[in-house]
Protein backbone atom coordinates (compact mmCIF):
# COMPACT_ATOMS: atom_id res chain seq x y z
CA UNK A 1 0.00 0.00 0.00
CA UNK A 2 2.72 2.49 0.88
CA UNK A 3 4.38 1.58 -2.36
CA UNK A 4 1.37 2.04 -4.40
CA UNK A 5 1.27 5.83 -2.41
CA UNK A 6 4.88 6.40 -3.65
CA UNK A 7 4.40 5.69 -6.74
CA UNK A 8 1.29 7.63 -7.15
CA UNK A 9 2.97 10.62 -5.69
CA UNK A 10 5.86 10.33 -7.57
CA UNK A 11 3.08 10.27 -10.97
CA UNK A 12 1.77 13.29 -10.09
CA UNK A 13 4.77 14.84 -9.26
CA UNK A 14 6.08 14.22 -12.90
CA UNK A 15 2.35 15.22 -14.55
CA UNK A 16 2.67 18.93 -12.77
CA UNK A 17 6.51 19.33 -13.25
CA UNK A 18 6.13 22.66 -14.65
CA UNK A 19 8.25 22.17 -17.49
CA UNK A 20 6.03 19.23 -18.56
CA UNK A 21 2.75 21.66 -18.05
CA UNK A 22 4.79 24.40 -20.61
CA UNK A 23 5.50 21.82 -22.76
CA UNK A 24 1.79 20.19 -23.24
CA UNK A 25 0.44 23.62 -23.78
CA UNK A 26 3.23 24.73 -26.18
CA UNK A 27 2.64 21.42 -28.42
CA UNK A 28 -0.55 23.09 -29.03
CA UNK A 29 0.08 26.69 -29.02
CA UNK A 30 0.03 26.46 -32.94
CA UNK A 31 -3.24 25.52 -33.69
CA UNK A 32 -3.96 28.87 -31.09
CA UNK A 33 -2.25 30.75 -33.22
CA UNK A 34 -4.32 29.80 -36.47
CA UNK A 35 -5.86 33.60 -37.05
CA UNK A 36 -2.55 35.38 -35.81
CA UNK A 37 -1.02 38.04 -37.66
CA UNK A 38 2.24 35.95 -37.23
CA UNK A 39 0.77 34.15 -40.71
CA UNK A 40 0.91 37.79 -42.49
CA UNK A 41 3.75 37.75 -44.43
CA UNK A 42 6.03 35.99 -42.76
CA UNK A 43 9.87 35.23 -44.04
CA UNK A 44 8.73 37.44 -47.17
CA UNK A 45 6.29 34.25 -48.66
CA UNK A 46 3.70 35.70 -50.68
CA UNK A 47 0.45 36.12 -49.23
CA UNK A 48 -1.36 33.63 -51.87
CA UNK A 49 0.87 30.56 -50.80
CA UNK A 50 -0.41 31.18 -47.22
CA UNK A 51 -2.77 28.11 -45.81
CA UNK A 52 -2.94 29.11 -42.80
CA UNK A 53 -6.50 30.41 -40.97
CA UNK A 54 -7.88 30.44 -45.06
CA UNK A 55 -10.77 28.34 -45.76
CA UNK A 56 -10.99 26.15 -48.80
CA UNK A 57 -14.42 25.72 -50.91
CA UNK A 58 -16.17 22.83 -50.58
CA UNK A 59 -18.08 21.10 -53.23
CA UNK A 60 -21.37 21.79 -53.22
CA UNK A 61 -20.34 25.24 -52.18
CA UNK A 62 -22.42 24.68 -48.88
CA UNK A 63 -20.03 24.66 -45.85
CA UNK A 64 -21.07 26.66 -43.47
CA UNK A 65 -18.78 30.06 -42.17
CA UNK A 66 -18.82 33.12 -39.80
CA UNK A 67 -17.88 36.44 -40.38
CA UNK A 68 -14.39 35.65 -38.54
CA UNK A 69 -13.75 32.71 -40.82
CA UNK A 70 -14.69 34.22 -43.91
CA UNK A 71 -11.62 36.74 -43.58
CA UNK A 72 -8.57 35.69 -43.76
CA UNK A 73 -5.80 36.57 -41.50
CA UNK A 74 -3.90 39.11 -43.75
CA UNK A 75 -6.90 40.83 -42.93
CA UNK A 76 -7.06 41.06 -39.20
CA UNK A 77 -7.05 44.73 -38.34
CA UNK A 78 -8.74 45.59 -42.01
CA UNK A 79 -12.24 43.72 -42.29
CA UNK A 80 -12.02 41.77 -38.67
CA UNK A 81 -10.24 42.86 -35.53
CA UNK A 82 -8.24 41.07 -33.16
CA UNK A 83 -9.51 38.71 -30.80
CA UNK A 84 -6.85 39.45 -28.11
CA UNK A 85 -6.96 42.91 -27.09
CA UNK A 86 -3.82 43.93 -25.23
CA UNK A 87 -0.98 46.50 -24.90
CA UNK A 88 1.44 43.87 -24.83
CA UNK A 89 2.56 44.87 -28.27
CA UNK A 90 3.51 48.53 -27.58
CA UNK A 91 6.81 49.73 -27.14
CA UNK A 92 8.27 48.77 -23.86
CA UNK A 93 5.82 46.42 -22.92
CA UNK A 94 6.82 43.99 -25.82
CA UNK A 95 9.94 42.50 -24.08
CA UNK A 96 8.49 42.16 -20.87
CA UNK A 97 4.68 40.88 -21.21
CA UNK A 98 4.22 39.67 -24.10
CA UNK A 99 4.95 36.48 -23.77
CA UNK A 100 2.87 36.13 -20.51
CA UNK A 101 0.05 37.90 -22.65
CA UNK A 102 -0.10 35.19 -24.76
CA UNK A 103 1.03 32.62 -23.03
CA UNK A 104 -2.08 33.37 -20.66
CA UNK A 105 -4.31 33.86 -23.54
CA UNK A 106 -3.96 30.29 -24.84
CA UNK A 107 -4.56 28.92 -21.59
CA UNK A 108 -7.89 30.75 -20.96
CA UNK A 109 -8.82 29.59 -24.15
CA UNK A 110 -8.24 26.41 -23.59
CA UNK A 111 -10.32 26.88 -19.76
CA UNK A 112 -13.04 28.11 -21.71
CA UNK A 113 -13.07 25.69 -24.86
CA UNK A 114 -13.09 22.85 -22.10
CA UNK A 115 -15.25 24.35 -19.64
CA UNK A 116 -18.17 25.66 -21.44
CA UNK A 117 -17.93 22.95 -23.63
CA UNK A 118 -19.83 22.84 -27.14
CA UNK A 119 -21.29 26.54 -25.96
CA UNK A 120 -19.64 28.75 -27.51
CA UNK A 121 -21.09 30.33 -30.84
CA UNK A 122 -18.07 32.53 -31.45
CA UNK A 123 -14.64 33.12 -30.50
CA UNK A 124 -13.44 33.39 -27.08
CA UNK A 125 -12.45 37.70 -26.68
CA UNK A 126 -10.21 38.28 -24.18
CA UNK A 127 -9.76 42.13 -23.54
CA UNK A 128 -7.10 43.47 -20.99
CA UNK A 129 -7.91 46.83 -19.19
CA UNK A 130 -6.00 47.86 -16.46
CA UNK A 131 -5.32 44.82 -14.40
CA UNK A 132 -8.47 43.00 -15.18
CA UNK A 133 -9.00 40.44 -18.22
CA UNK A 134 -12.29 40.38 -19.44
CA UNK A 135 -13.53 36.97 -21.52
CA UNK A 136 -16.46 37.96 -24.21
CA UNK A 137 -18.14 35.79 -26.56
CA UNK A 138 -21.81 34.47 -27.90
CA UNK A 139 -22.70 31.59 -26.56
CA UNK A 140 -25.90 29.44 -27.79
CA UNK A 141 -29.17 29.53 -25.61
CA UNK A 142 -29.46 27.45 -22.87
CA UNK A 143 -30.43 25.96 -19.44
CA UNK A 144 -29.61 29.49 -17.40
CA UNK A 145 -29.01 27.72 -14.25
CA UNK A 146 -26.04 26.03 -15.96
CA UNK A 147 -24.92 29.43 -17.36
CA UNK A 148 -25.37 31.28 -14.57
CA UNK A 149 -23.03 28.89 -12.33
CA UNK A 150 -20.34 28.30 -15.28
CA UNK A 151 -20.12 32.14 -15.16
CA UNK A 152 -19.63 32.19 -11.61
CA UNK A 153 -17.17 29.04 -11.72
CA UNK A 154 -14.96 30.54 -14.61
CA UNK A 155 -14.69 34.02 -13.04
CA UNK A 156 -13.70 32.30 -9.52
CA UNK A 157 -11.10 30.28 -10.79
CA UNK A 158 -9.82 32.20 -13.21
CA UNK A 159 -9.36 35.14 -11.21
CA UNK A 160 -7.48 32.24 -8.58
CA UNK A 161 -5.20 31.37 -11.23
CA UNK A 162 -4.05 34.41 -12.92
CA UNK A 163 -3.96 36.06 -10.10
CA UNK A 164 -5.99 39.17 -11.72
CA UNK A 165 -9.64 40.26 -11.33
CA UNK A 166 -11.54 38.31 -14.25
CA UNK A 167 -14.80 39.13 -15.67
CA UNK A 168 -16.94 37.18 -18.15
CA UNK A 169 -19.36 38.94 -20.76
CA UNK A 170 -21.35 36.57 -21.89
CA UNK A 171 -23.89 37.11 -24.66
CA UNK A 172 -26.52 34.74 -26.35
CA UNK A 173 -27.89 33.94 -29.52
CA UNK A 174 -30.81 31.97 -30.16
CA UNK A 175 -28.76 29.48 -32.30
CA UNK A 176 -25.25 28.63 -33.55
CA UNK A 177 -26.34 28.96 -37.08
CA UNK A 178 -27.34 32.74 -36.42
CA UNK A 179 -23.46 33.75 -36.89
CA UNK A 180 -23.60 31.92 -40.18
CA UNK A 181 -22.25 34.96 -42.97
CA UNK A 182 -21.83 33.00 -45.92
CA UNK A 183 -21.50 29.33 -47.37
CA UNK A 184 -18.43 28.16 -49.53
CA UNK B 1 -50.95 37.61 -25.63
CA UNK B 2 -49.98 35.51 -22.93
CA UNK B 3 -48.13 37.25 -20.18
CA UNK B 4 -45.85 33.94 -19.67
CA UNK B 5 -42.72 35.09 -17.42
CA UNK B 6 -39.96 33.54 -19.96
CA UNK B 7 -36.67 32.53 -17.61
CA UNK B 8 -34.16 35.27 -18.95
CA UNK B 9 -30.41 34.56 -17.96
CA UNK B 10 -29.93 37.16 -21.19
CA UNK B 11 -28.01 40.54 -20.82
CA UNK B 12 -28.88 42.16 -17.82
CA UNK B 13 -30.66 39.22 -16.18
CA UNK B 14 -33.87 40.89 -15.60
CA UNK B 15 -37.36 38.76 -15.43
CA UNK B 16 -38.86 40.07 -18.72
CA UNK B 17 -41.88 39.38 -20.60
CA UNK B 18 -42.43 37.38 -23.95
CA UNK B 19 -44.39 36.76 -26.26
CA UNK B 20 -45.21 32.37 -26.37
CA UNK B 21 -44.86 32.93 -30.03
CA UNK B 22 -41.88 34.97 -29.97
CA UNK B 23 -40.01 33.85 -33.13
CA UNK B 24 -43.78 33.11 -35.58
CA UNK B 25 -43.74 37.17 -36.09
CA UNK B 26 -40.50 37.20 -37.77
CA UNK B 27 -41.22 35.43 -41.25
CA UNK B 28 -40.02 35.82 -44.74
CA UNK B 29 -43.21 37.76 -45.86
CA UNK B 30 -40.92 40.82 -44.81
CA UNK B 31 -38.37 40.43 -47.08
CA UNK B 32 -39.37 42.04 -50.38
CA UNK B 33 -35.87 43.71 -50.99
CA UNK B 34 -35.00 42.42 -54.76
CA UNK B 35 -31.55 41.56 -53.50
CA UNK B 36 -32.46 39.81 -50.69
CA UNK B 37 -34.61 37.47 -52.41
CA UNK B 38 -31.83 35.04 -53.42
CA UNK B 39 -30.50 34.54 -50.21
CA UNK B 40 -30.26 31.47 -48.62
CA UNK B 41 -33.12 30.53 -46.38
CA UNK B 42 -30.29 30.64 -43.35
CA UNK B 43 -28.97 33.40 -44.18
CA UNK B 44 -32.29 34.88 -44.45
CA UNK B 45 -33.00 34.23 -40.71
CA UNK B 46 -30.53 36.10 -39.54
CA UNK B 47 -31.09 39.30 -41.03
CA UNK B 48 -34.95 38.91 -40.36
CA UNK B 49 -34.54 38.24 -36.60
CA UNK B 50 -33.45 41.07 -35.18
CA UNK B 51 -33.37 43.40 -38.06
CA UNK B 52 -33.33 46.99 -36.83
CA UNK B 53 -34.80 47.92 -40.30
CA UNK B 54 -37.91 45.59 -40.36
CA UNK B 55 -41.18 46.67 -38.57
CA UNK B 56 -43.53 44.63 -36.94
CA UNK B 57 -46.59 45.21 -38.78
CA UNK B 58 -47.75 41.20 -38.35
CA UNK B 59 -49.81 42.43 -35.80
CA UNK B 60 -51.67 44.53 -37.14
CA UNK B 61 -52.71 42.57 -40.14
CA UNK B 62 -56.13 41.42 -40.57
CA UNK B 63 -56.66 38.18 -38.65
CA UNK B 64 -58.04 35.38 -40.50
CA UNK B 65 -60.09 32.61 -38.86
CA UNK B 66 -58.35 29.34 -39.40
CA UNK B 67 -60.64 26.32 -38.99
CA UNK B 68 -58.74 23.23 -37.24
CA UNK B 69 -57.94 20.47 -38.57
CA UNK B 70 -58.47 21.56 -42.19
CA UNK B 71 -55.14 22.99 -42.74
CA UNK B 72 -51.77 20.40 -42.19
CA UNK B 73 -50.09 21.86 -39.15
CA UNK B 74 -46.45 21.58 -38.74
CA UNK B 75 -45.88 20.47 -35.62
CA UNK B 76 -42.37 21.80 -33.84
CA UNK B 77 -39.94 19.61 -32.71
CA UNK B 78 -39.93 18.92 -29.17
CA UNK B 79 -36.06 20.09 -28.78
CA UNK B 80 -36.73 23.07 -30.95
CA UNK B 81 -40.04 24.09 -28.80
CA UNK B 82 -37.33 23.55 -25.66
CA UNK B 83 -34.82 25.79 -27.49
CA UNK B 84 -37.36 28.64 -27.70
CA UNK B 85 -38.21 27.88 -23.98
CA UNK B 86 -35.08 29.68 -23.25
CA UNK B 87 -35.59 32.14 -25.90
CA UNK B 88 -36.08 35.74 -24.32
CA UNK B 89 -37.69 39.41 -25.49
CA UNK B 90 -34.72 41.26 -26.26
CA UNK B 91 -34.20 44.08 -23.90
CA UNK B 92 -34.23 46.96 -26.50
CA UNK B 93 -37.60 46.11 -27.38
CA UNK B 94 -39.08 46.96 -24.02
CA UNK B 95 -37.49 50.26 -23.94
CA UNK B 96 -39.03 53.35 -23.71
CA UNK B 97 -37.37 56.37 -25.95
CA UNK B 98 -37.62 58.95 -22.82
CA UNK B 99 -35.59 55.81 -20.29
CA UNK B 100 -32.64 56.62 -18.52
CA UNK B 101 -29.68 55.40 -20.50
CA UNK B 102 -27.65 55.62 -17.44
CA UNK B 103 -29.66 53.34 -15.95
CA UNK B 104 -29.55 50.86 -18.72
CA UNK B 105 -25.85 51.13 -19.46
CA UNK B 106 -24.30 52.17 -15.85
CA UNK B 107 -20.78 51.48 -16.57
CA UNK B 108 -18.32 50.62 -19.55
CA UNK B 109 -19.30 46.67 -20.55
CA UNK B 110 -18.90 44.76 -24.01
CA UNK B 111 -21.21 45.86 -26.40
CA UNK B 112 -24.52 43.76 -25.95
CA UNK B 113 -26.55 43.38 -28.94
CA UNK B 114 -30.15 42.94 -26.77
CA UNK B 115 -29.27 45.91 -25.11
CA UNK B 116 -28.40 48.87 -27.27
CA UNK B 117 -31.71 50.25 -28.83
CA UNK B 118 -30.24 51.82 -32.09
CA UNK B 119 -29.51 50.30 -35.22
CA UNK B 120 -25.44 49.69 -36.11
CA UNK B 121 -23.84 47.59 -38.38
CA UNK B 122 -20.44 46.30 -38.52
CA UNK B 123 -18.46 43.97 -40.86
CA UNK B 124 -17.11 43.75 -44.60
CA UNK B 125 -19.28 42.48 -47.79
CA UNK B 126 -16.49 41.86 -50.39
CA UNK B 127 -20.12 40.59 -52.99
CA UNK B 128 -23.38 42.22 -53.27
CA UNK B 129 -24.80 38.80 -52.83
CA UNK B 130 -22.85 38.11 -49.93
CA UNK B 131 -24.75 37.86 -46.47
CA UNK B 132 -28.00 40.38 -48.22
CA UNK B 133 -25.99 42.74 -50.15
CA UNK B 134 -25.52 44.37 -46.18
CA UNK B 135 -23.19 44.61 -43.42
CA UNK B 136 -24.19 42.33 -40.85
CA UNK B 137 -25.87 44.00 -38.30
CA UNK B 138 -26.08 44.19 -34.43
CA UNK B 139 -26.83 40.49 -33.77
CA UNK B 140 -24.99 37.91 -33.40
CA UNK B 141 -22.30 40.15 -34.92
CA UNK B 142 -18.57 39.44 -32.97
CA UNK B 143 -16.99 42.48 -34.49
CA UNK B 144 -19.13 44.37 -32.14
CA UNK B 145 -18.35 42.89 -28.93
CA UNK B 146 -14.43 43.29 -29.81
CA UNK B 147 -14.00 46.88 -30.26
CA UNK B 148 -14.30 49.37 -27.62
CA UNK B 149 -17.25 50.99 -27.32
CA UNK B 150 -18.33 54.93 -25.22
CA UNK B 151 -21.91 53.81 -24.48
CA UNK B 152 -20.68 54.53 -20.47
CA UNK B 153 -19.66 57.71 -21.32
CA UNK B 154 -22.51 59.94 -22.72
CA UNK B 155 -22.78 63.43 -22.02
CA UNK B 156 -25.60 62.35 -19.12
CA UNK B 157 -23.19 59.66 -17.50
CA UNK B 158 -20.71 62.60 -17.74
CA UNK B 159 -22.65 64.86 -15.61
CA UNK B 160 -23.67 62.54 -12.64
CA UNK B 161 -19.83 61.17 -12.35
CA UNK B 162 -19.40 65.17 -11.90
CA UNK B 163 -22.13 65.14 -9.61
CA UNK B 164 -21.30 62.57 -7.66
CA UNK B 165 -17.85 63.26 -7.14
CA UNK B 166 -18.65 67.19 -6.55
CA UNK B 167 -18.27 66.86 -2.83
CA UNK B 168 -15.41 65.37 -2.93
CA UNK B 169 -13.67 68.30 -4.53
CA UNK B 170 -12.05 71.23 -2.51
CA UNK B 171 -11.20 74.87 -4.01
CA UNK B 172 -8.28 75.72 -5.43
CA UNK B 173 -6.12 76.69 -2.87
CA UNK B 174 -5.32 80.85 -2.63
CA UNK B 175 -1.79 81.81 -3.58
CA UNK B 176 -1.51 79.17 -6.84
CA UNK B 177 -3.19 80.52 -9.13
CA UNK B 178 -0.53 81.21 -11.79
CA UNK B 179 1.79 79.00 -12.85
CA UNK B 180 4.87 81.21 -11.87
CA UNK B 181 3.02 81.27 -8.43
CA UNK B 182 3.12 77.11 -8.46
CA UNK B 183 6.45 77.42 -9.33
CA UNK B 184 7.62 79.35 -6.95
CA UNK B 185 6.10 77.47 -4.42
CA UNK B 186 6.84 74.36 -5.58
CA UNK B 187 10.21 74.17 -7.03
CA UNK B 188 10.91 70.56 -7.34
CA UNK B 189 9.08 68.63 -10.32
CA UNK B 190 9.49 64.72 -9.14
CA UNK B 191 8.48 62.05 -12.15
CA UNK B 192 7.43 59.07 -11.00
CA UNK B 193 5.76 56.25 -12.98
CA UNK B 194 3.68 53.41 -11.96
CA UNK B 195 2.23 50.24 -14.05
CA UNK B 196 -0.54 48.24 -14.01
CA UNK B 197 -0.77 44.42 -15.61
CA UNK B 198 -3.39 42.17 -16.07
CA UNK B 199 -1.43 39.29 -15.50
CA UNK B 200 -0.41 37.28 -12.60
CA UNK B 201 2.27 39.69 -11.18
CA UNK B 202 2.05 43.28 -10.10
CA UNK B 203 5.58 44.19 -9.60
CA UNK B 204 7.19 45.95 -12.65
CA UNK B 205 10.82 46.76 -12.67
CA UNK B 206 10.36 50.22 -14.80
CA UNK B 207 8.35 51.37 -11.81
CA UNK B 208 11.68 51.88 -9.53
CA UNK B 209 13.00 54.94 -11.37
CA UNK B 210 12.12 58.62 -10.04
CA UNK B 211 13.08 61.70 -11.41
CA UNK B 212 13.60 65.14 -9.94
CA UNK B 213 13.61 68.60 -12.62
CA UNK B 214 14.09 71.90 -11.03
CA UNK B 215 15.62 75.12 -12.42
CA UNK B 216 19.25 76.24 -11.88
CA UNK B 217 18.16 79.86 -10.72
CA UNK B 218 15.83 78.62 -8.10
CA UNK B 219 19.62 77.73 -6.21
CA UNK B 220 21.33 79.94 -4.11
CA UNK B 221 24.54 79.93 -6.20
CA UNK B 222 27.32 82.69 -7.11
CA UNK B 223 29.01 82.45 -10.58
CA UNK B 224 32.00 79.89 -9.67
CA UNK B 225 29.21 77.80 -7.64
CA UNK B 226 26.87 77.90 -10.54
CA UNK B 227 29.63 77.24 -13.06
CA UNK B 228 30.84 74.30 -11.00
CA UNK B 229 27.54 72.79 -10.43
CA UNK B 230 26.64 72.77 -14.47
CA UNK B 231 30.37 70.81 -14.83
CA UNK B 232 29.42 68.48 -12.17
CA UNK B 233 25.86 67.26 -13.60
CA UNK B 234 27.47 67.54 -16.94
CA UNK B 235 24.16 66.63 -19.92
CA UNK B 236 21.48 67.00 -16.98
CA UNK B 237 21.43 70.60 -17.13
CA UNK B 238 19.51 71.85 -20.25
CA UNK B 239 21.23 75.22 -21.18
CA UNK B 240 18.17 75.96 -23.33
CA UNK B 241 15.63 75.94 -20.76
CA UNK B 242 18.04 76.22 -17.74
CA UNK B 243 16.47 73.05 -16.25
CA UNK B 244 18.48 70.28 -14.37
CA UNK B 245 16.95 66.55 -14.56
CA UNK B 246 18.63 64.18 -12.14
CA UNK B 247 17.48 60.52 -12.80
CA UNK B 248 17.33 57.09 -10.50
CA UNK B 249 16.97 53.58 -10.85
CA UNK B 250 19.90 52.01 -9.02
CA UNK B 251 17.68 51.21 -6.07
CA UNK B 252 15.11 48.53 -5.89
CA UNK B 253 12.28 50.33 -5.10
CA UNK B 254 11.09 54.16 -5.85
CA UNK B 255 11.29 55.54 -2.54
CA UNK B 256 14.94 54.77 -2.62
CA UNK B 257 15.81 56.03 -5.71
CA UNK B 258 13.90 59.43 -4.79
CA UNK B 259 15.62 59.97 -2.08
CA UNK B 260 18.77 59.35 -3.63
CA UNK B 261 18.17 61.83 -5.80
CA UNK B 262 17.77 64.26 -2.98
CA UNK B 263 20.58 63.14 -1.29
CA UNK B 264 22.69 64.03 -4.91
CA UNK B 265 21.40 67.13 -5.36
CA UNK B 266 22.06 68.22 -1.36
CA UNK B 267 25.80 66.62 -2.51
CA UNK B 268 26.01 68.89 -5.19
CA UNK B 269 24.81 72.02 -3.95
CA UNK B 270 27.57 71.87 -1.43
CA UNK B 271 30.26 70.87 -3.33
CA UNK B 272 29.28 73.51 -5.88
CA UNK B 273 30.36 75.89 -2.83
CA UNK B 274 33.18 74.86 -2.25
CA UNK B 275 36.60 76.01 -3.30
CA UNK B 276 39.49 73.65 -3.80
CA UNK B 277 43.21 74.45 -3.93
CA UNK B 278 43.78 72.78 -7.47
CA UNK B 279 40.90 75.29 -8.85
CA UNK B 280 43.01 78.48 -8.85
CA UNK B 281 45.02 76.53 -11.13
CA UNK B 282 42.57 77.23 -13.88
CA UNK B 283 44.36 78.65 -16.93
CA UNK B 284 42.81 80.46 -19.92
CA UNK B 285 42.34 77.06 -21.68
CA UNK B 286 40.20 75.88 -18.71
CA UNK B 287 37.37 78.97 -19.05
CA UNK B 288 33.95 78.20 -19.54
CA UNK B 289 33.90 81.17 -21.61
CA UNK B 290 35.99 84.35 -22.92
CA UNK B 291 36.85 86.69 -20.45
CA UNK B 292 38.02 89.95 -22.03
CA UNK B 293 39.70 90.98 -19.02
CA UNK B 294 41.80 87.79 -18.91
CA UNK B 295 43.04 87.89 -22.52
CA UNK B 296 45.02 89.42 -24.44
CA UNK B 297 42.69 91.99 -26.20
CA UNK B 298 42.48 93.86 -23.36
CA UNK B 299 46.40 94.29 -23.52
CA UNK B 300 46.72 95.40 -26.70
CA UNK B 301 44.10 97.91 -26.65
CA UNK B 302 45.72 99.50 -24.08
CA UNK B 303 48.97 99.33 -25.72
CA UNK B 304 47.44 100.88 -28.57
CA UNK B 305 46.08 103.51 -27.01
CA UNK B 306 49.02 104.69 -25.30
CA UNK B 307 51.11 104.47 -27.93
CA UNK B 308 48.59 107.31 -30.33
CA UNK B 309 48.65 109.41 -27.19
CA UNK B 310 52.47 109.25 -27.19
CA UNK B 311 52.80 110.02 -30.91
CA UNK B 312 50.57 112.71 -30.47
CA UNK B 313 52.52 114.12 -27.71
CA UNK B 314 55.49 114.11 -29.74
CA UNK B 315 53.90 115.97 -32.61
CA UNK B 316 52.68 118.46 -30.45
CA UNK B 317 49.35 118.11 -32.29
CA UNK B 318 46.39 120.42 -30.95
CA UNK B 319 42.83 119.24 -29.31
CA UNK B 320 40.93 120.11 -32.39
CA UNK B 321 43.08 117.66 -34.66
CA UNK B 322 43.56 115.03 -32.36
CA UNK B 323 42.69 111.22 -33.72
CA UNK B 324 41.26 110.89 -30.15
CA UNK B 325 40.18 113.10 -29.02
CA UNK B 326 38.50 111.42 -25.86
CA UNK B 327 41.55 110.13 -24.23
CA UNK B 328 42.32 111.89 -21.00
CA UNK B 329 45.64 113.14 -20.41
CA UNK B 330 46.19 110.82 -17.42
CA UNK B 331 46.50 107.26 -19.04
CA UNK B 332 46.27 105.37 -16.05
CA UNK B 333 44.21 101.64 -16.81
CA UNK B 334 41.10 102.84 -14.53
CA UNK B 335 41.12 105.75 -16.20
CA UNK B 336 41.07 103.75 -19.48
CA UNK B 337 39.03 101.40 -18.82
CA UNK B 338 36.57 103.82 -17.52
CA UNK B 339 35.71 105.18 -20.90
CA UNK B 340 32.80 104.60 -22.31
CA UNK B 341 34.23 104.06 -26.32
CA UNK B 342 36.45 101.08 -24.22
CA UNK B 343 33.47 99.27 -22.66
CA UNK B 344 31.50 99.00 -25.78
CA UNK B 345 34.80 97.64 -27.58
CA UNK B 346 34.79 94.77 -24.42
CA UNK B 347 31.47 94.49 -24.93
CA UNK B 348 31.23 93.76 -28.63
CA UNK B 349 34.52 91.12 -28.60
CA UNK B 350 33.01 89.40 -24.93
CA UNK B 351 29.20 89.12 -27.26
CA UNK B 352 31.10 87.77 -30.83
CA UNK B 353 32.95 85.14 -28.81
CA UNK B 354 30.58 84.46 -26.13
CA UNK B 355 27.69 83.92 -28.27
CA UNK B 356 27.33 83.59 -31.84
CA UNK B 357 29.30 85.38 -34.83
CA UNK B 358 25.73 86.73 -36.09
CA UNK B 359 25.15 89.82 -38.29
CA UNK B 360 24.54 91.85 -34.96
CA UNK B 361 27.45 90.95 -33.28
CA UNK B 362 29.35 91.69 -36.13
CA UNK B 363 27.83 95.04 -36.97
CA UNK B 364 27.91 95.60 -33.35
CA UNK B 365 31.70 95.27 -33.02
CA UNK B 366 32.41 97.55 -36.32
CA UNK B 367 30.66 99.96 -34.99
CA UNK B 368 32.66 99.70 -31.70
CA UNK B 369 35.83 99.81 -33.41
CA UNK B 370 34.78 103.08 -35.30
CA UNK B 371 33.83 104.95 -32.54
CA UNK B 372 36.91 103.35 -30.65
CA UNK B 373 39.59 104.96 -33.40
CA UNK B 374 37.55 107.52 -34.46
CA UNK B 375 37.41 106.55 -37.92
CA UNK B 376 34.31 108.51 -39.72
CA UNK B 377 34.40 107.88 -43.35
CA UNK B 378 30.89 107.63 -44.77
CA UNK B 379 30.63 104.91 -46.60
CA UNK B 380 30.84 105.44 -50.38
CA UNK B 381 27.70 104.63 -52.01
CA UNK B 382 27.67 102.26 -55.03
CA UNK B 383 27.41 104.64 -58.35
Amino acid sequence: MAAYCRSCIVNMQKAFQPVKFQSLLLHNIRRNFGTSTICRGLNGVPNKNLRAGKQKISINKDKPLTYEQTQPPNLIGVTKSWNSWNSGSLEGEREKNAAQIVFDDIFIRKFMYGTWHNLFASEVIIKRQYNQIIIAGLIEQSNHNNIYFLIGYTEELLSFLLKCPVKVEIQTVADKKDLIFRYI
Amino acid sequence: MSATSVRSWLSCRLKVFGDSHFGCVYSRPFLTSTNLQNVQENTDRRYVKYDDNIVETETEKFRVFEIPGLKRVQRERRTQQKKREYEAQPRFKQMLPDQDWTKVWPGPATFKWSVVPFPVRQGFIPKPTIAGGVPPGKYANTELIKIPNFLHLTPGHVQQHCQAIKKFCTPWPAGLESDQKCHKHFPLEVVTQDYCFSGSSIRDARARSATVQFKLSDLDLDYHARDKFIRLVGPRYNKNTDEVTLTADRCPLKKQNYDFIIYLLTALYHESWTVELWEKEKTLDDMEKYFWDLNASRKNILELLKHIHTIEKDLKLSPNVKALPYLPENLSEENLLALKEVKSYKEAVTDLFNEDETKENLKKYKEAVRTLLNIQTKMMSPS
